[in-house]
């Protein structure tokens, strides 16, 4: 029988990116590897997040993580994204593991955003 | 809307709803009072029954312009798939051990010849043109002396693209090679004459046309050699080709299903290609859409289109309610992109994004302008949401 294969959070971020898109001014960077295209921006300020946005071409999984990724650090600390676990991640959204390669790419970009920003380089708008 | 509130029903190639009279049909078949006796039994009970199996077998014959005595109930299409090809390879392996088919056929005919060739059957597989159309004139090239059977669906359950039966049929009668045709997708739906036409065993299911689930058939020509071995062993019934207990109100459930289509598949095709028509006309202009199957040789109930730059699996969530398919129906859970769209040359890009609307008697115009709105919207989104691409 066929479950479900999206857990409700997935769906309501899917359905819902308020981060998506592009931002002024702002550290990006960009991956495309696994079959998926991801690119991050962020602005920042006193060592913090100001603002987070993405863009992404790929599985439903792939889309919401980045919007929850988005939704979960915008206005933290620049810092924080060193320690971004994409297990945690997908845990807390139910993906299932044969998506795992895919949501390593989110991780991969989030740290590379992380080492942009490390030493104060973003830019704030 | 005329179907359930929630959702929009596109997918009727994966199955229909059943229709009430067939239902109803059923529904006296069951209980103390009705005729629910084990038709293989010789009291009067049993009889009673098998005259509901004997009517049934003459409606379906009927539809298919053959004799009811050449129909083999089963359990659905799959069964029928594996029994013929089976069934016919252990036969008449004496004559030879070389079968043919296409990558294009559905799971149910391409597991069967896989595990043929382990075996030790050898299998000729055959690729069709962009259009997903074969060549008679490829069939005839690969036919060998050792080829015994050659298996070629009617209607393409993914891109509708209708095969030339006759002239495939015709060309395996030249070589005396026996010719299976799995027919699931197209029976009632589209005029068959097997008098006429050069079938030799041809798979059906009832839950393409408005029947059950659960039941299915399948036709052996009366002809010298068009033989096979059963799959199934424990009783007497239906010629000791498929033993077991008759379901009788699944039976007589194809039957008066067969009955309908019959009497309604011109009205029925007018309806599809209507429908199939204004989905086209409302899509059609998206930059960057393809049409997967040649659009004069396809059955009207399908529509399968391709789009560029579009993950498939995030277009149909974002179709949502829209039920339709992102592949075949049965391999839904696979990730991995359309055998049947990349053997018809399609990149794999463009097969991952393949989505199938199929269409009804219940489908009506609101329902495809329902799709259309939500096909138009759901592309824009993911185009939206996309990076773009590096140069």
């Amino acid at each position: 029988m066929t479950r479900d294969p999206y857990s409700a959070r997935v769906r309501e971020y899917f359905m819902r990116p308020l981060h998506a898109g592009d931002l002024e001014g702002s550290v990006r960077t960009e991956i495309d590897a696994q079959g998926v295209r991801l690119r991050l921006a962020a602005t920042t300020s006193d060592g913090h997040i100001r603002r987070l946005r993405f863009r992404a071409w790929g599985c439903p999984h792939l889309l919401a993580a980045a919007e929850a990724f988005c939704d979960a650090c915008e206005g933290g600390p620049v810092a924080n994204l060193m320690s971004f676990s994409a297990s945690e991640l997908m845990q807390s959204l139910s993906v299932p593991a044969e998506k795992t390669g895919r949501i390593l790419v989110l991780e991969d970009a989030v740290r590379s955003l992380g080492q942009m920003l490390g030493h104060g380089s973003g830019r704030g708008d | 809307m005329s179907q359930r509130q929630d959702i929009v029903y596109l997918d009727y190639a994966a199955t229909t709803p059943v229709d009430p009279c067939v239902a109803e049909a059923m529904a006296a078949l069951l209980t103390i009072g009705q005729d629910f006796g084990n038709p293989s039994s010789v009291h009067l009970a049993g009889r009673r029954s098998g005259d509901h199996v004997s009517r049934a077998a003459e409606q379906l014959a009927k539809l298919l312009g053959t004799e009811s005595g050449r129909l083999i109930w089963t359990s659905g299409a799959t069964e029928s798939n594996n029994l013929a090809i089976i069934g016919a390879a252990r036969f008449n392996e004496h004559r030879g051990k070389h079968l043919i088919t296409m990558h294009t056929e559905h799971h149910a005919v391409t597991d069967v010849f896989r595990a043929l060739e382990k075996q030790g059957f050898d299998v000729t597989w055959l690729a069709p043109d962009e259009h997903g159309v074969l060549d008679p004139a490829q069939l005839e090239a690969a036919i060998r002396d050792d080829t015994q059977l050659v298996s070629i669906m009617h209607v393409n359950n993914e891109t509708g693209v209708i095969q030339d039966v006759e002239s495939l049929g015709g060309c395996c009668r030249r070589h005396g090679a026996l010719f299976h045709v799995d027919a699931a997708q197209s029976v009632g739906k589209l005029p068959i004459d097997l008098a006429r036409m050069p079938i030799d065993l041809m798979s059906m299911t009832a839950h393409k046309l408005y029947g059950p689930k659960g039941i299915g058939a399948l036709y052996i020509a009366d002809r010298p050699g068009c033989h096979i071995e059963p799959l199934l062993f424990g009783g007497g019934q239906q010629q000791r080709l498929r033993p077991g207990t008759l379901p009788v109100h699944q039976v007589a459930g194809f039957g008066q299903a067969a009955e309908v289509a019959g009497e309604r598949m011109a009205a029925d095709y007018a309806h599809l290609l209507a429908l199939r028509d204004r989905l086209w006309a409302g899509i059609g202009d998206i930059p960057g859409l393809l049409r997967n199957g040649d659009a004069d040789r396809s059955f009207p109930g399908i529509l399968n289109v391709s789009v560029e730059d579009i993950e498939g699996e995030s277009l149909l969530l974002a179709l949502e309610p829209l039920c339709v398919a992102a592949g075949s129906a049965c391999n839904s859970h696979s990730r991995e992109p359309s055998s049947v769209l990349r053997s018809m040359g399609r990149s794999d890009e463009f097969a991952q994004s393949a989505i199938r609307f199929s269409f009804g008697r219940q489908t009506g115009d609101e329902d495809v302008d329902f799709a259309v709105t939500h096909y138009r919207r759901g592309v824009a989104k993911l185009r939206e949401l996309a990076p773009a691409r590096a140069v």
